[in-house]
C-alpha cells in the first residue's frame, strides 16, 4: 500500500481547514479515505500518510487528498469542475511503437505557481503513479518538462539504441540510449523495460530535440521544472490506454488545483489497425453516468435509508448526482475516481459517508454447527501424548534450505518445492522433513540447560504430480531427545509409549539412513507400511549442526498413521 | 516430643526390645555401643527421666590360675580316685599318685581331700590306699557340688555369685577355702525404661538407624518403625524441573479454533502451495497486480504450473469478469486476461484462497459459517513486525440476506468472544475483493486500542463467477497481535522463537 509524505502546511491550506496539531484530529479526518498517519515528522511539518486503498491513485497528492477531504468536512458537496481549453499541441505516434509502448497523453498547464513545495509534491505524486499505479514504469510512466522550451509539434517515434544522443536529466554530457541503460542509473534500473527491442522509443520535438526517453529519463535541458517554469507540459506513455490516461488526468488536475489553466493535445496514431481510434484529445475530464440502485445498497447495507439520503452521502463523498428517483439514483462518477467499477463501490461510499460507527451491528443467528476435521481433534491428542513423555512442543518456519534438509543431514538431495525468488537462501525451500528444524533448534540452544526433549508436530510439503497443486502437504510429528547419555532405547520406548496410547501396533525393521549411526536406527512399520523412521543421530550430523550431545530421534507420518485409524 | 539423638533413640529403641530393662553389658552388646557410650547415654536419657538406672552391690566369683587347670583336668582327689579304681581298688599311695598324672606337689592335698570326701581309706604302714567300701560297687564316684561349680565357671568366668543355685553358692565357700577362687564385691547397673521413655520411643517410631531414602526394603521389612528418616533442609535450593509444554502460540490458536467452533463455524484447510488462480484471480486481483509480483509472493520453482482444469467453468468465468466484468454489472478490469498466468503456482499469500476454493466447491451449505487457520507466506525482510511465513485466520459467512449490519455483528463478535474486548470500533478498510470494508479496532482495558481485524462483503466479482448468488463475508483476525500482547511478546519473530529457555520459562497466559 502506498505511503505519501504530505505537507501539513499546504494540506491545511488547500483543505482551508486544520487540524491544530492534534494528530488524533488529522487521523480522524484520513479514516474517510482508508488512510492513517504513519509518522509525524515535526521539524519539517510533514506528515507520512498511509493509504490502503491501492485503488485509488487520486489520493496520492496533498491536492487530491484535500479535494476529497473537504466533502467530509462538509465544506465542498459534490464533484469539483475541472476545464480544459483547446488543444495547443499535436503529438505524432510511430507505428513501431504498437510492439514496445504504444499509448502517449499530454496535456499543457499555464500560469502555474510552482513553489518549492509544490515541485516536491508533484515530484512525490509522479514517482507514486509511477511506482504503484504504472507497476514501476511498466504500464506508465510520467514526464514532465518546460513547455516555453519546446516546439511543437511533438514526435513519439522510435530510435536505434545508438541512433540519437541527449543530455539526460543529472548528467552534463550526451549520452547513446545504448549508453544511458548502461550508464545512468534510471536505465539500469528501468532499462530491462525497452531492452528486448531493436529500437526504443523516444520523445521529440519540431527541432528533433529530445524530450525523453521513455520510460527511462526525461532530457536533462527540457525535462526540468523549476519554481520560474510558468507553462508546464505533461506526457505520460504507456502500454495500456485507459491507465495511461487516467494517469494524465491525475497530475493535470493536481496542477489544476495550484491555480493553472489546461490545455489539451491531440495525440495523432498511425494508420495500423491495432490503433483502433486514430485521434484522441487528452486530457479527458468527463464523468461518468452510473445509476444506483436504493434497494439493492439498502439490501447491501442492511439499512432503509431513501433516495435523498443516499444522495446526500455521495455528494459528501466527491460523486454528483443527476437525479433522484423513488430506487435510485443517477449518479455522475468523476474522472479522477477511476476505482469505482461496480454499483457496490457506491454503496460502500454511502456507508462511509453515513458513517460506519452509525450502523448497529447484528449478530445473525444461523443453523451451522461449527467443526473441525476429524484428523484435528487425533492431531491435538497426538501432541498432548507428547508433552505427557515430556517434550516441549516447538514451533519452526516451513520454509527453509536445501542445505538444511540434505548437506547437513548427510542425505542425498531429493526433489522439493523450491521457491523461484527467495528473499534469503536460509528460506528457498519448503521442508519436506522436520527432523532439520529440530536439529537447528537444538543447535540454538546449545548453552541451555540439559536434558533437552523437543517435538514438533507440522506440515511438510512433498511434490506429487497427480494432484492439482503438483505439491501435498502432511502432517508430520518429530521428536529429538539430547543429553549425554540420549539413546535408541529412550527414544524407542518413547515411540512405543505413543503407538501404544494411540492404539496402533507397531514394528520395527532394521534399516540405513545416513542421518543416524549405521545399527542404531529402525524404520517404524504399522500394518507393514513404512510410517518414520527412529535412532540415533549420525556423529556427522551433529557436528554438522554444532551440537555437542548425542541425539536420539525420531520422526513419523502422523497424517498417515491417523488416517489408517480413522479407516478402521 | 523430646529431641533426642539418633544414638538415644536407637538406646531406647534396644532397651525396649530387651523388655524394658537391661543390664549395661547387654546393652553394650545389643546396641553395638561401647561401655562407656553406653552409660553416657544412659545418664543422658535418665536426667530426661526417660530410663531409670538401678544401682546394685553384686558379688563376683572369680576362679585363679589353679582353679583354671582343675577345671580342666578335674580336681586332683578326682584324678587319684580315677587312678585306684584301675588299679583294682588299691595301690600304694606313691605309685597311685603317678598313675593319676598328679605332680607330686598334689599328694597331700590329694591324700587330705580323697579322705575328707570318704572316698578311700589309707593304711599308713603299708603306705597303701584302697576305696571306700561303699564305693566299690559303683560304676563312678558322684560328682560334688565343688566340682559342679568349676564346672560351670569353666568359661564364664567371672561370674555373679547370685545367679547361682544354692548348693553352688555353698561350694563357692569350699573352693575359696582351697583358694581356688576369690570373691569381690562390685556395683552392678540395671536400666530400666520409663513410661516416658516408652511413649517418646513410640512416637519417633523407636528410630535407632538414621537413613536418607526410604526404600522399600526398609518398608517392606518394617524397619521403618526403628529407622530415622534424615530430616531434609526443606528451603534449600532444587534443581530445575522442565516439564513438557505446548507451545504457547499453538496454544493460543487451539483456543481461537476452539472459540470459532463455538460459534458456529466449520474448518477449512488446503495445501501451503496454491494456484494463482484461487490465491489472487478468483478474488478478483488483476494480473499485473504489485501483490502478485516478485516481491510480493513466492513462486515455486519448479513446477512453475498447476493444473486448473477441473474448474474450467469457473475460470472461463473469472477471465471474463476481469477482462470486461461479465454478467456482474462491473466494468471489469479492462485487459486480457491469461490463463496459463492463472496456473502459475505460488506459497499461499493468504488464507482467503480456502474461502474461494469453498465457494466453489459442491460440498458449500447455505447458510453455512467457515474459517480456516493457514499458513501463509510472503517475501518479506524479516524483521520486529514483519515474518516471511505467518498464520492467517479468517473465513466467511455464507447466507442468502446477509448485510454490511450481520457483518459489523460478526466483528462485533469476535471482539468480545476472542479477545475479550470491552468495546469496538470500526473504520473504513480496503481488501481488492470485498466491498465494503471495514476494519476492526477493538479496545481492552490495560491494553488500549487494537486493530484486531478487516473484512467486507466479497464482491459481487468473487462470488458470481464462482457461482455463489447470495452474499457472503468475508472476514480475517489479527490474531498474532492478539498473542503478542497477552504473551507480552514484542517482536513478532518470538512467535516463531528458537530459544528453549523461552519456551521452557513462559507461563500460561
Amino acid at each position: 500500500m502506498p505511503t505519501i509524505d504530505v505537507d501539513c502546511g499546504e494540506l491545511e491550506r488547500l483543505l482551508g481547514w486544520s487540524w491544530q496539531g492534534d494528530m488524533e484530529k488529522l487521523d480522524w479526518l484520513l479514516a474517510f479515505v482508508k488512510s492513517e498517519v504513519k509518522l509525524f515528522n515535526e521539524q519539517e511539518g510533514v506528515v507520512s500518510v498511509e493509504l490502503k486503498d491501492t485503488g485509488r491513485p487520486d489520493l496520492w497528492s496533498v491536492e487530491g487528498l484535500a479535494r476529497t477531504l473537504r466533502g467530509f468536512l462538509n465544506l465542498e458537496k459534490g464533484p469539483r469542475r475541472y476545464e480544459v481549453g483547446e488543444p495547443i499541441l499535436e503529438v505524432h505516434v510511430d507505428a513501431q511503437l504498437k510492439a514496445i509502448r504504444p499509448y502517449i497523453c499530454c496535456s499543457v498547464v499555464k500560469d502555474v505557481k510552482l513553489t518549492d513545495a509544490v515541485i516536491r509534491g508533484l515530484m512525490h505524486l509522479q514517482d507514486k503513479l509511477d511506482q504503484t499505479y504504472g507497476r514501476s514504469r511498466q504500464k506508465t510512466s510520467i514526464g514532465i518538462y518546460d513547455f516555453n522550451l519546446i516546439s511543437p509539434p511533438l514526435s513519439y517515434a522510435v530510435s536505434e539504441p545508438d541512433g540519437v544522443s541527449f543530455v539526460p536529466l543529472g548528467f552534463e554530457e550526451k549520452m547513446s540510449l545504448a549508453e544511458i541503460l548502461l550508464r545512468h542509473p534510471k536505465g539500469v534500473e528501468y532499462g530491462h523495460i525497452v531492452k528486448g527491442h531493436s529500437v526504443y522509443p523516444i520523445l521529440l520535438d519540431a527541432e528533433r530535440k529530445v524530450l525523453s526517453f521513455p520510460p527511462v529519463i526525461n532530457s536533462n535541458d527540457l525535462g526540468r521544472v523549476t519554481d520560474e517554469t510558468p507553462n508546464v507540459l505533461v506526457e505520460v506513455t504507456g502500454t495500456a490506454h485507459q491507465t495511461v490516461l487516467n494517469t494524465l488526468n491525475l497530475v493535470t488536475l493536481a496542477l489544476i488545483d495550484r491555480g493553472g489553466k489546461a490545455y489539451a493535445a491531440t495525440v495523432r496514431y498511425p494508420e495500423d489497425k491495432f490503433y483502433a481510434v486514430k485521434r484522441v484529445v487528452t486530457p479527458d475530464f468527463s464523468s461518468r453516468r452510473m445509476d444506483l440502485s436504493v434497494g439493492y445498497a439498502n439490501k447491501v447495507l442492511g439499512l432503509q435509508l431513501t433516495a435523498k439520503q443516499m444522495a446526500e452521502c455521495l455528494l459528501t463523498a466527491g460523486f454528483g448526482v443527476e437525479t433522484v428517483g423513488g430506487d435510485s439514483v443517477s449518479v455522475c462518477v468523476p474522472c479522477y475516481r477511476v476505482d469505482v467499477m461496480h454499483q457496490v463501490d457506491l454503496v460502500e461510499d454511502i456507508a462511509i459517508a453515513y458513517g460506519y460507527n452509525n450502523i448497529e451491528p447484528k449478530w445473525r443467528e444461523l443453523p451451522s454447527t461449527g467443526g473441525v476435521r476429524r484428523e484435528q481433534r487425533l492431531i491435538d491428542v497426538a501432541r498432548e501424548f507428547m508433552v505427557g513423555l515430556g517434550f516441549q512442543e516447538v514451533l519452526n518456519y516451513t520454509l527453509t534450505s536445501p542445505e538444511s534438509l540434505f548437506d547437513k543431514m548427510n542425505r542425498e538431495k531429493t526433489r522439493i518445492v523450491e521457491v523461484a525468488n527467495p528473499k534469503v537462501v536460509t528460506m528457498s525451500c519448503l521442508r519436506s522433513w522436520l527432523l532439520p528444524s529440530l536439529m537447528e533448534f537444538l543447535g540454538s540452544n546449545q548453552s541451555v540447560e540439559f536434558p533437552q526433549k523437543i517435538f514438533e508436530l507440522g506440515k511438510v510439503t512433498l511434490l506429487d504430480d497427480t494432484r492439482e497443486t503438483k505439491t501435498m502437504d502432511e502432517e508430520w510429528l518429530a521428536a529429538a531427545t539430547t543429553h549425554p547419555t540420549a539413546s535408541f532405547t529412550e527414544i524407542k520406548s518413547a515411540l512405543d509409549a505413543f503407538f501404544m496410547n494411540l492404539g496402533v501396533e507397531w514394528q520395527i525393521k532394521e534399516t540405513v539412513h545416513p542421518s543416524f549411526i549405521e545399527g542404531r536406527v529402525g524404520t517404524a512399520t504399522v500394518n507393514g507400511v513404512d510410517v518414520g523412521v527412529l535412532g540415533e543421530v549420525n556423529p556427522q550430523v551433529l557436528e554438522a549442526w554444532k551440537l555437542e550431545n548425542p541425539v536420539a530421534a525420531f520422526e513419523i507420518n502422523v497424517q498417515k498413521i491417523i488416517a489408517n485409524k480413522l479407516a478402521k | 516430643m523430646v529431641n533426642l539423638r539418633a544414638h538415644e533413640l536407637k538406646f531406647l529403641s534396644v532397651l525396649g526390645q530387651l523388655g524394658g530393662k537391661a543390664s549395661v553389658e547387654q546393652l553394650i552388646s545389643e546396641a553395638e555401643l561401647s561401655d562407656a557410650a553406653v552409660m553416657r547415654t544412659a545418664l543422658t536419657l535418665q536426667e530426661k527421666e526417660l530410663v531409670k538406672i538401678h544401682a546394685e552391690p553384686q558379688v563376683i566369683i572369680k576362679v585363679g590360675a589353679e582353679g583354671e587347670a582343675h577345671a580342666e583336668n578335674g580336681l586332683p582327689e578326682r584324678r587319684l580316685v580315677k587312678a585306684l579304681a584301675t588299679s583294682d581298688g588299691e595301690a600304694e599311695l606313691d605309685k597311685a599318685i603317678s598313675e593319676a598324672g598328679l605332680d607330686p606337689k598334689f599328694k597331700q592335698i590329694a591324700l587330705g581331700w580323697i579322705l575328707r570326701k570318704n572316698w578311700a581309706v589309707y593304711d599308713s604302714k603299708t603306705n597303701k590306699l584302697r576305696i571306700a567300701d561303699h564305693l566299690l560297687h559303683q560304676v563312678a564316684v558322684p560328682e560334688g557340688n565343688d566340682e559342679k561349680l568349676l564346672r560351670y565357671l569353666h568359661g564364664k568366668n567371672p561370674a555373679p555369685l547370685n545367679v547361682l543355685s544354692a548348693e553352688l553358692q555353698a561350694a563357692v565357700q569350699t573352693l575359696k577355702k582351697r583358694k581356688l577362687l576369690t570373691t569381690e564385691v562390685k556395683t552392678h547397673r540395671i536400666i530400666e525404661i520409663t513410661a516416658a521413655g516408652k511413649k517418646t520411643a513410640k512416637q519417633s517410631h523407636a528410630a535407632a538407624e538414621e537413613v536418607t531414602q526410604l526404600t522399600p526394603e526398609l518398608i517392606i521389612t518394617g524397619k521403618w518403625r526403628t529407622t530415622k528418616l534424615q530430616k531434609y533442609n526443606i528451603e534449600a535450593p532444587v534443581a530445575k524441573t522442565w516439564p513438557g509444554k505446548k507451545h504457547p502460540y499453538l496454544s493460543f490458536l487451539e483456543e481461537v479454533r476452539a472459540k470459532l467452533v463455538t460459534l458456529g463455524f466449520k474448518e477449512m484447510t488446503g495445501t501451503n502451495v496454491e494456484t494463482s488462480f484461487f490465491n489472487f484471480d478468483a478474488l478478483y486481483t488483476p494480473q499485473d497486480h504489485p501483490a502478485r509480483e516478485e516481491n510480493g509472493i513466492y513462486f515455486v520453482k519448479d513446477p512453475a504450473f498447476g493444473d486448473i482444469n477441473a474448474y474450467k467453468t469457473a475460470v472461463a468465468n473469472v477471465k471474463a469478469t476481469h477482462e470486461n466484468g461479465w454478467t456482474t454489472g462491473s466494468t471489469g478490469w479492462r485487459y486480457n486476461y491469461s490463463t496459463q498466468e492463472a496456473k502459475r503456482l505460488i506459497l499461499r499469500g493468504h488464507g482467503t484462497c480456502l474461502s474461494a476454493r469453498t465457494l466453489l466447491s459442491k460440498e458449500l451449505e447455505i447458510p453455512s459459517r467457515y474459517f480456516s487457520i493457514a499458513r501463509c507466506y510472503r517475501p518479506e525482510v524479516v524483521d520486529k513486525t514483519h515474518l516471511s511465513e505467518f498464520n492467517q485466520v479468517e473465513g466467511i459467512v455464507v447466507d442468502e440476506k446477509l448485510t454490511l449490519r450481520d457483518l459489523l455483528g460478526v466483528l462485533e463478535k469476535f471482539a468480545l468472544e476472542i479477545a475479550g474486548a470491552d468495546k469496538v470500533r470500526f473504520k473504513p478498510d480496503y481488501f481488492p475483493f470485498t466491498e465494503p470494508s471495514v476494519e476492526l479496532s477493538a479496545y481492552k482495558e490495560g491494553y488500549g486500542w487494537i486493530e484486531f481485524g478487516g473484512s467486507g462483503i466479497f464482491r459481487p466479482e468473487v462470488t458470481l463467477p464462482l457461482g455463489v448468488k447470495v452474499p457472503v463475508i468475508a472476514w480475517g483476525l489479527g490474531v498474532d497481535r492478539l498473542f503478542m500482547m497477552r504473551a507480552g511478546v514484542e517482536d513478532i519473530r518470538d512467535i516463531f522463537s528458537q530459544s528453549l529457555d523461552w519456551l521452557r520459562r513462559k507461563e500460561v497466559t
